[in-house]
């Protein structure tokens, strides 16, 4: 049993890594914590998998998916943080969580509270290995983890997109003095982070077979705390602190009870906060951007 | 979209036991009700499937010629499952929209704070849904159920289940978030189980998770590591849904029993070979002349309503709601209430007096009378959902004293 819920907190940590990669991006970078990205997740998760069950292939719903919620991500940028960009921080922070309200809502209103049931079968091979068993869906989400995470840190180290991201993260004015497009690059930032959340959506709703327009909260609020663990200027921070917060809580459910999850994961949030705020592997000062 | 004048005409029927709706004494007067639903939030899809079906009976009333002669109207108002919410609808809805009676809250824990407040302001509430034990019985006079308690269900849903599927064992999994769940789950089934002679394998590490997970990996692999004969699942069917397909991802296939809240079709959806137990006082695909023109009547109302799925049947709730609202109307006709503005206090009271002692009056599944709890005594039925459909096994009456169905 042990070693099955090491493979259910992997893909639970891979479940968390997906969504973190979406607020880390603008956080990391920008300083913005972009509370709408857990429901960018959950609109792409509707997007795509709905296009599914109207027959599309898996690569259109993703397609589909990242579209939408990279539009979205840019509308919340221009309503939601360009214009409170020299307001204090608190303003952009609640604006974006009005449009969490707004998406939630709306999805609501769409698709109904009811869950969003996949056909069973579904994605629905597993693979055994001894006494643990690994379904399809499980390796996808982990591998994708795995693959978006290194994606995002070869854009952000070795694209003129990238670097023109460091840049305005390290002082915006003088980036535009040298020639970055800071108001299109900060765009592209905040469609990327839509982007990736809409992938992680439809992925995620594969995994489970189901999706609610309430799911973004639950899945978001445990990424925001796999981001801080890992370190907000960290990018490769998510992709270790996804697994150990995953393993974490699994472990926790199975051996100590599900009343304690929570305390655990949020409690290891805490004490990160505490003792290093940078996180596991960001640097003090946020100097690293990658 | 249109309706024939029969389908129309028909709820009317449904409602009004006697006297016959000729009867004009009313004629010019208002029976104002309120009802409270949760047409937004975690449980919006029965909410809003509530308010269909509530202007539907509304509208097939009032072009049958009302209540007695005098219009029905029903104010509605949506508290998002939230317990506050509720309470406070109670209040407005007594003070300033002046209704006769209130049909709602939905779910037990609103219940529980929202039945204070109506027995404060001197106001009928009759939850559609609630089924925690004692919620009603704890607010007398003025809280009812329509609903029959979940502890009485399984007297005899459990025996059957038992034999069906020779269950020698179990392990339980319940929302820890959910007042209704957590009475299943942490206290009836334990007691019940032991009652029945059969094995509770977590007992003293009972599996919970919470409204809202979708990740119930972990406690669904120790489940299956103790290897049970079946499962308890209580929860409502839009978590329970979680549970069903996460067994099936980890090719743990049992059977399972669970509260009211498991019926719905999304349940037959979620792992359709899994054989799921519960009980109803109403599913779609019930046969009975009355009950069928019910579900003919609401069904193509739900599926052209927007933001309700286009394969949703009519729920237990939604005829609960409707028994409910022809419930006031019988007392509004037999009660001896005069709907005179200046009477309010006294017509609510009156309205309570007559359900207190409800006899006469034709359900859609057969009569209802209300216990000394609160609770609704009527018919009942224990289905198994499988391969998409729910199937009818045991009938049972939730008998109290002499009262019985």
């Amino acid at each position: 049993m042990l070693l099955q819920q090491l493979v259910n907190g992997l893909t639970l940590g891979a479940v968390y890594t997906l969504v973190a990669l979406g607020f880390s991006l603008v956080m990391g970078v920008l300083g913005i914590l972009n509370l709408a990205v857990a429901e960018l997740f959950m609109l792409g998760g509707y997007v795509g998998l709905g296009l599914m069950l109207d027959g599309q292939p898996l690569l259109v719903g993703l397609a589909a998916a990242a579209l939408v919620t990279a539009v979205l991500g840019v509308v919340v940028e221009r309503v939601a943080y360009q214009p409170l960009r020299n307001a204090p921080p608190i303003a952009p922070l609640l604006s974006t969580l009005g449009f969490s309200v707004i998406f939630q809502t709306v999805a609501t209103n769409v698709w109904g509270s009811d869950p969003l049931l996949l056909p069973a079968e579904l994605m629905d091979h597993r693979y055994a290995l001894g006494s643990v068993s690994v379904g399809q869906a499980q390796l996808v989400v982990m591998a994708t983890a795995v693959g978006m995470v290194a994606a995002l840190a070869l854009v952000m180290r070795h694209t003129r997109f990238g670097t023109g991201l460091r840049a305005i993260a390290e002082n915006r004015d003088v980036a535009r003095l040298l020639g970055v497009p800071a108001a299109l690059v900060t765009s592209g930032a905040f469609a990327l982070s839509g982007a990736m959340a809409g992938v992680a959506g439809v992925l995620i709703g594969l995994h489970y077979g189901a999706l609610t327009p309430f799911v973004g909260v639950e899945v978001g609020l445990k990424a925001i705390a796999v981001m801080v663990v890992g370190g907000t200027t960290s990018i490769w921070g998510v992709l270790l602190a996804g697994p150990l917060l995953g393993v974490l809580e699994v472990m926790t459910v199975a051996f100590g009870g599900a009343a304690f999850r929570d305390m655990t994961v949020y409690g290891l949030m805490i004490l990160t906060l505490l003792l290093r705020p940078q996180g596991l592997l960001g640097r003090a000062g946020g100097a690293q951007r990658v | 979209m249109t309706f024939s004048r029969r389908s129309l005409l028909a709820a009317p029927a449904l409602l009004l036991a006697r006297p016959a709706l000729s009867q004009a004494r009313f004629a010019g007067l208002e029976v104002k009700l309120g009802a409270i639903v949760p047409s937004s939030g975690p449980f919006a899809e029965w909410g809003r499937a509530n308010t269909v079906a509530l202007r539907m009976v509304e509208e097939q009333v009032n072009a049958g010629g009302g209540i007695g002669g005098a219009r029905l109207s029903i104010a509605i108002y949506d508290d998002a499952a939230r317990p506050a919410q509720a309470a406070n609808l109670v209040r407005k809805l007594a003070d300033d929209d002046k209704v006769l009676a209130i049909a709602g809250p939905l779910t037990s824990s609103a219940c529980e704070v929202a039945f204070p407040v109506a027995n404060q302001a001197k106001l009928v509430a009759c939850s559609q849904a609630s089924s925690k034990p004692g919620t009603a019985a704890a607010n007398r006079p003025w809280a009812f159920r329509n609903t029959i308690d979940e502890a009485v269900l399984m007297k005899t849903a459990l025996p059957w289940f038992k034999g069906a599927y020779s269950v020698d064992s179990v392990a339980i999994i319940y929302d820890a978030k959910d007042a209704n769940a957590v009475a299943l789950g942490s206290r009836i089934m334990p007691e019940m189980l032991k009652e029945q002679g059969i094995r509770l394998l977590n007992e003293g590490s009972l599996a919970t998770f919470n409204t809202g997970d979708i990740d119930v990996s972990a406690q669904v692999t120790a489940l299956k590591a103790l290897n049970p004969a079946a499962l308890v699942v209580a929860a409502d069917y839009s978590q329970a849904v979680t549970v069903l397909r996460e067994m099936r991802r980890q090719g743990f296939i049992k059977p399972i029993i669970g509260g009211t809240p498991l019926i719905s079709s999304a349940i037959l959806r979620a792992a359709p070979e899994i054989p799921v137990v519960s009980c109803a006082t109403y599913y779609a695909g019930q046969q009975g002349e009355k009950v069928q023109r019910f579900t003919n009547a609401l069904q193509p109302r739900l599926r052209a309503t927007a933001g309700l799925p286009p394969t949703i049947e009519p729920s237990m709730y939604d005829a609960h709601m409707v028994e409910i609202v022809g419930m006031y109307s019988d007392a509004v006709l037999r009660g001896g209430l005069t709907l005179k503005p200046a009477d309010l206090e006294s017509d609510r009271e009156k309205l309570r007096a007559h359900l207190e002692k409800l006899s006469g009056y034709e359900g859609l599944s057969g009569p209802i009378h209300f216990a000394p709890s609160g609770d609704a005594v009527k018919v009942f039925f224990t289905v198994v959902g499988q391969n998409g459909s729910w199937t009818e096994k045991v009938r049972g009456c939730s008998t109290s004293g002499s009262l019985t169905c």
